[in-house]
């Protein structure tokens, strides 16, 4: 892959002279085989000796630096630890497990060399965890308080046993991403989340060394923020006050997101999506609360892409009043260093319904300077704040309202790509952009549960027509494990485009999915993504892709986050993980 | 529908009912704004649209000593005392508070049920017709139904007419009901993946609110054989995945009595010849080819062990197998008291009886793989019948390309076949023959579908760009069946109305080689509830439209209160498309 800076490749190619110099013989740990399996898998995880366990103290500890959300991570993983009691599918083939407790491993020790380095894209997530044959001390270092929390998470995953804990022995792990941008977003306006799932879900993001959590909070079906400069927004446009995010929410949702090394992205999707902004402030949205896409009418006079009409009028000045004050209590309640913005899907219908815009254009003025309008006097603001502005790559790139690249100044904004997979990727890069790859047609979680929209006559008849053929939403069909796993998200790009890619981001978007489907649309396919944007999707010696091992690892870890309390999704019978290899095709 | 499973007394009461209607003034049944899932053949509400309050003293008045009308009438009183379901529709007009409030009406103190036979049993084809009368001027409603099951769907019905806090329930309500097919099921394969008591009580539960009838259990299959039977213990105890993965004789009973509590029939599938590797953990000598590798790399597709990974076949030529089989059965039999066993007879895979020396013998004297198939049913299909059975067997008995048995061995008189193959051709080819036909079409009614293929190694995926297998989600029957495609389905296409009638109607399925029980209720619900409806009261309108978009609104409502009731079915919609009704829709051909 071709993502990692110098000081990691240093550090590889260190570490791995110092193996070959040291180690006898070397076997690749984690491949499978011994069902010692760490997801995403590391990239260098070796024995030392053969493979082995050990006898985990009943008075194991964990020795971490003083660090506020560190010391808060030590702890939730030593209780992690020792109670969970993992007990594999397959019991691991180990040469060795020693069961003098006399040798027992009592102290993971753990170095951090740069305490103070805050959670910002691009911080080093590096970790090397070393967990001698026989030893009482096992050592985690790492640059950041981050990369410790990762290193922390692969022990979690060494561990296993009842009543007896083993700790996976005589083994060394070297990690780091190869991408630094490793998200997930999930909507919370066309359906709600309480509070507890959003917890849930970035715990288990960080238990699958995720890192972004992109919070997509608005849109044209509800506001469920509630912001004090701008209360209204929210007890007008929520569903109800039971499903409204407070500030204190929102605190706590961020700090939740720190003590796991979780970023916690906000997006404010503007100016188009924001229906819901219309119950508090009717005058600066147009098209608000009308028919999407009246029967009289052909697509390209639809009002909104989807139900739920509305855009900010960007010739209205009060629109910019309101939503000024919506970034300041934005960035006051997210410290995180990136505001997402939206920008994506501008529909010329909803525009063209308002009399001052109809006046504009007939002046000659056109829809996309309505839009340099509104992004001339917005990110210039929310960079006032020392923000980067994400935008939906349609700010650019869509065929009929777009902005120029003067109007997005390289430095301060990355375009997120969702359409046309690679092809994308490469105008966004090819333009002097950084990117965040969601392409629907892998990332998508939400596709192929057939469409949402009511009264629809594709289906009235007795054959599938072809919409009907691969689920029948736009974006079917359903993607599987296999189709995140392989996606390669720099495809196609010289390596010097491929360093503008920053990473990726599965996306749950709420049309079909609640609380109810929360857990079981995200996981396990998220872990694919995970593990492929971490160490890669491919076998480091031969280049093929190794989803077929993968499966096998991707079942176990299936069933250890069903354990720590995830309602993952099975992709196999239990059967094919007890007979190893039994359910490979060999054609 | 192309068809009615309408009987002449049901008519008769039909036609009564009717001209009752036409006499005041007409309202249209279609125009009504109450919500019941699935839709009732008839539903009658007073034009002034009025609403009384639930008493708290309200009580389900069932002079009937019947252990399961009881049951199932202490339970209704709890849940429509303690639901207080509160519609998602504000606009609903049920909770508008725009309209003038309706002439108040006495506070409803009762609903009284009468039945005319209180002893019919829970059989294929019992009377479900119930009608339900709460009326405007009395403070009394009145359930009446042939039989305690027809009640039960009344119950179910009034039950989803009571909402808010206080409750209310709609007063000057008439409704007739009967299901146009009396087979209305659900298969779930506990072989794959294990599911517990509790899980399968939950979907008997769910089963009854959507007035399904049917659990068609596939206890057994290759992976594992949870089942534990008094003569043949060894089959669970090491057949079955551990044993915290098994099903007791206690377990059974109370699967059993929970269907009848709830006019749910449960009926068990001993899947065999094939998907029978699981027997060989206790009986290795009666099963061939068991624990080999499904699809050898040197071997073409016709000599593939099995349809997927977990190989087994019992052998009809050792004695053996009858000795263990017929203990099966017999245990089975006692155990559930539906009279339909399900005998299985799927995908006898050639390639597996052919690895065993005796069958290999028997094909070089001339026999044929049709004929061990013929063998082993001649053995089996009487035992069964002899206890009072009538035997379904998957639709590969008769219509497999290639091993089959001849239509004269199986007496349609006892014998049903499930179709899931070729749509409606093959239901036709079923009823052609003469034979009785459940729908369970794959392409329509297999709930597992679309979620990828759970083969490892698989190189379809080692691509950039889906190929034609990708990218239709990946799985063998894929895509993912969406509840549109289910409810339009009619299982009695291109049937003449004779031969409909032997449609005795359809079942959903989940296989779990992706399921357990963590995606238990989102796969099944709110798509089975869609086959539901269309079983029950049709798919189309009174014009003969299908009503799939007035549907969508009721079944988002649905959804919302099955939830409610604990069952964690999946969202069709956000939640603004319920709350702005009509503003979700497509009024569009295509899009």
């Amino acid at each position: 892959m071709p993502h990692g800076s110098v000081i990691p490749a240093i550090i590889l190619i260190f570490s791995l002279f110092i193996l070959q110099l040291c180690i006898a013989s070397v076997a690749s740990a984690g491949g499978g085989g011994n069902g010692i399996n760490v997801w995403p898998k590391p990239r260098i995880m070796s024995w030392t000796t053969q493979p082995r366990a050990n006898l985990l103290s009943p008075s194991f500890a964990i020795s971490s630096p003083k660090h506020f959300y560190l010391s808060s991570a030590a702890n939730r993983y030593l209780k992690l630890i020792k109670t969970e009691h993992h007990q594999p599918l397959v019991t691991p083939s180990l040469i060795n497990i020693t069961t003098s407790s006399s040798s027992a491993l009592h102290t993971l020790f753990i170095t951090v060399e740069s305490l103070l380095t805050p959670l910002q894209h691009g911080v080093n997530e590096t970790y090397t965890l070393s967990i001698p044959a026989d030893a009482s001390i096992a050592n985690l270092t790492a640059h950041t308080v981050w990369g410790a929390m990762r290193g922390l998470e692969t022990f979690s995953q060494l561990v296993w046993g009842k009543p007896n804990l083993l700790v996976a022995s005589g083994l060394y792990v070297w990690d780091s991403p190869l991408f630094a941008h490793r998200g997930l977003m999930v909507d919370t306006s066309r359906n709600y989340y309480g509070v507890d799932d959003i917890l849930r879900t970035i715990k288990t993001m960080s238990f699958n060394k995720m890192n972004v959590f992109h919070w997509h909070i608005t849109d044209s079906h509800s506001f469920p923020l509630v912001l004090p400069s701008e209360p209204d927004l929210a007890a007008k446009g929520s569903y109800g006050h039971d499903m409204q995010y407070s500030p204190d929410d929102v605190k706590k949702i961020v700090e939740f997101g720190l003590t796991h090394g979780v970023r916690v992205l906000p997006e404010i999707d503007s100016p188009g999506h924001t229906g819901s902004w219309a119950e508090a402030y009717p005058e600066i949205v147009t098209c608000a609360n009308k028919f999407w896409w009246p029967a009289e009418s052909n697509w390209t006079n639809r009002l909104a892409s989807e139900p739920g009409t509305g855009h900010l009028n960007p010739l209205n000045p009060k629109t910019y009043k309101i939503l000024k004050n919506v970034i300041n209590d934005i960035v006051n309640l997210f410290p995180e260093a990136f505001y997402h913005a939206g920008a994506d899907e501008i529909i010329p219908g909803c525009w063209k319904a308002d009399s001052t815009i109809q006046s504009f254009l007939s002046n000659g003025g056109t829809l996309s300077q309505l839009l340099e309008k509104f992004v001339g006097s917005t990110l210039p603001y929310i960079v006032f704040f020392n923000r980067t502005v994400v935008y939906w790559e349609d700010v650019l790139l869509d065929d009929n309202v777009n902005v120029r690249p003067s109007f997005l100044p390289k430095e301060h904004t990355i375009l997120q790509t969702w359409n046309n997979g690679p092809n994308n990727t490469k105008r966004i890069v090819d333009a002097g952009y950084r990117a965040i790859v969601s392409s629907s047609e892998f990332y998508y979680l939400d596709c192929g549960h057939g469409d949402f929209l009511g009264n629809d006559s594709q289906y009235d008849q007795l054959q599938p027509s072809s919409s009907a053929n691969n689920g029948g939403s736009w974006c079917g069909p359903f993607k599987t494990w296999q189709t995140i796993y392989d996606y390669d998200i720099t495809y196609g790009l010289s390596e010097e485009e491929a360093k503008m890619v920053i990473g990726g981001e599965v996306a749950l978007w709420s049309e079909q999915a609640d609380p109810k489907v929360l857990d079981v649309r995200l996981w396990p396919r998220t872990s694919a993504m995970a593990e492929t944007l971490w160490s890669g999707n491919r076998d480091e010696e031969t280049g093929i892709k190794r989803y077929a091992q993968a499966t096998d690892r991707l079942n176990e870890w299936r069933y250890r986050m069903v354990s720590r309390g995830v309602g993952a999704e099975p992709i196999q019978p239990l059967w094919c993980l007890r007979n190893p290899g039994m359910c490979n095709t060999a054609h | 529908m192309v068809r009615s499973h309408t009987s002449i007394s049901n008519v008769v009461a039909l036609i009564f009912f009717l001209v009752l209607l036409i006499i005041p003034s007409v309202q249209s049944t279609t125009a009504t704004t109450i919500d019941v899932w699935p839709k009732p053949r008839l539903l009658r509400w007073a034009p002034l649209h009025q609403l009384s309050l639930l008493s708290p003293s309200f009580t389900i008045a069932s002079p009937y000593d019947h252990p399961h009308l009881s049951s199932a009438v202490s339970r209704y009183l709890t849940l429509i005392k303690t639901e207080h379901h509160l519609p998602s529709s504000v606009n609903n007009p049920l909770t508008a508070t725009s309209s003038p409030p309706p002439p108040p009406s006495p506070p409803l103190q009762s609903l009284h049920i009468f039945i005319h036979r209180l002893h019919a049993p829970l059989h294929h084809g019992v009377n479900e017709s119930y009608t339900l009368h709460v009326p405007n001027d009395r403070p009394t409603a009145n359930l009446t139904a042939e039989t305690p099951w027809g009640a039960m769907r009344g119950l179910e019905t009034f039950s989803q007419l009571v909402w808010g806090r206080p409750s209310r329930v709609p007063v000057g309500v008439y409704v007739w009901d009967d299901p146009i097919f009396p087979h209305r099921g659900l298969l779930l394969d506990t072989s794959r993946n294990y599911y517990g008591v509790g899980d399968i009580m939950r979907t008997i539960y769910a089963m009854s609110a959507n007035k399904m009838n049917v659990f068609h259990w596939h206890i057994t299959d290759s992976p594992s054989f949870p089942l534990n039977l008094p003569s043949e213990p060894g089959l669970a105890a090491k057949g079955s995945y551990g044993d915290d993965m098994q099903y007791s004789p206690d377990d059974v009973k109370k699967i059993v009595e929970f269907g009848l509590d709830h006019g749910v029939r449960v009926i068990p599938e001993i899947d065999s010849p094939g998907h029978t590797g699981s027997w060989a953990e206790a009986y290795p000598e009666i099963v061939t080819c068991a624990n080999m590798f499904w699809w050898p790399a040197e071997s073409k597709g016709e000599d593939k062990l099995a349809a997927e990974p977990g190989t087994g076949q019992l052998n009809p030529l050792n004695p053996k197998t009858y000795q263990v089989f017929k203990n099966v059965i017999s245990d089975v039999v006692k155990m559930f008291p539906e009279p339909f066993f399900h005998a299985g007879a799927d995908e006898v895979t050639p390639g597996c009886w052919k690895t065993d020396p005796t069958i290999q013998s028997f094909l070089s004297n001339g026999g044929s793989l049709s004929q061990v198939l013929e063998k082993f049913v001649n053995e089996t299909f009487p035992y069964i019948v002899s206890l009072n059975r009538t035997v379904i067997y998957w639709e590969d008995v008769l219509l497999d390309g290639v091993v089959k048995v001849d239509s004269s061995i199986l007496d349609p008189k006892y014998t049903i076949l499930q179709t899931w193959n070729n749509g409606p051709n093959n239901t036709k080819k079923i009823v052609d023959a003469g034979y009785r036909a459940i729908v369970s079409s794959a392409d329509y009614y297999y709930l597992d579908c679309g979620h990828g293929g759970f083969l490892g190694n698989d190189s379809q995926y080692d691509q950039l760009v889906g190929s034609d297998t990708v990218s239709n989600g990946g799985s063998w029957c894929a895509p993912f069946k969406t509840w549109q495609t289910i409810y339009n389905y009619d299982i009695t296409y291109g049937l003449s109305e004779e031969k409909a009638t032997l449609v005795l109607g359809g079942e959903v399925a989940l296989w779990s080689e992706q399921a357990d029980p963590t995606v238990l209720d989102s796969r099944l619900w709110p798509r089975a509830s869609a086959m539901a409806e269309a079983l029950w009261s049709g798919n189309r309108d009174e014009t003969g439209k299908k009503r799939y978009a007035e549907a969508t609104d009721r079944l988002n409502e649905w959804r919302h209160r099955m939830v409610s009731r604990g069952i964690g079915a999946e969202p069709i919609q956000p939640l603004w498309c319920v709350r702005n009704p009509g503003m979700c829709n497509a009024v569009h051909a295509s899009i």
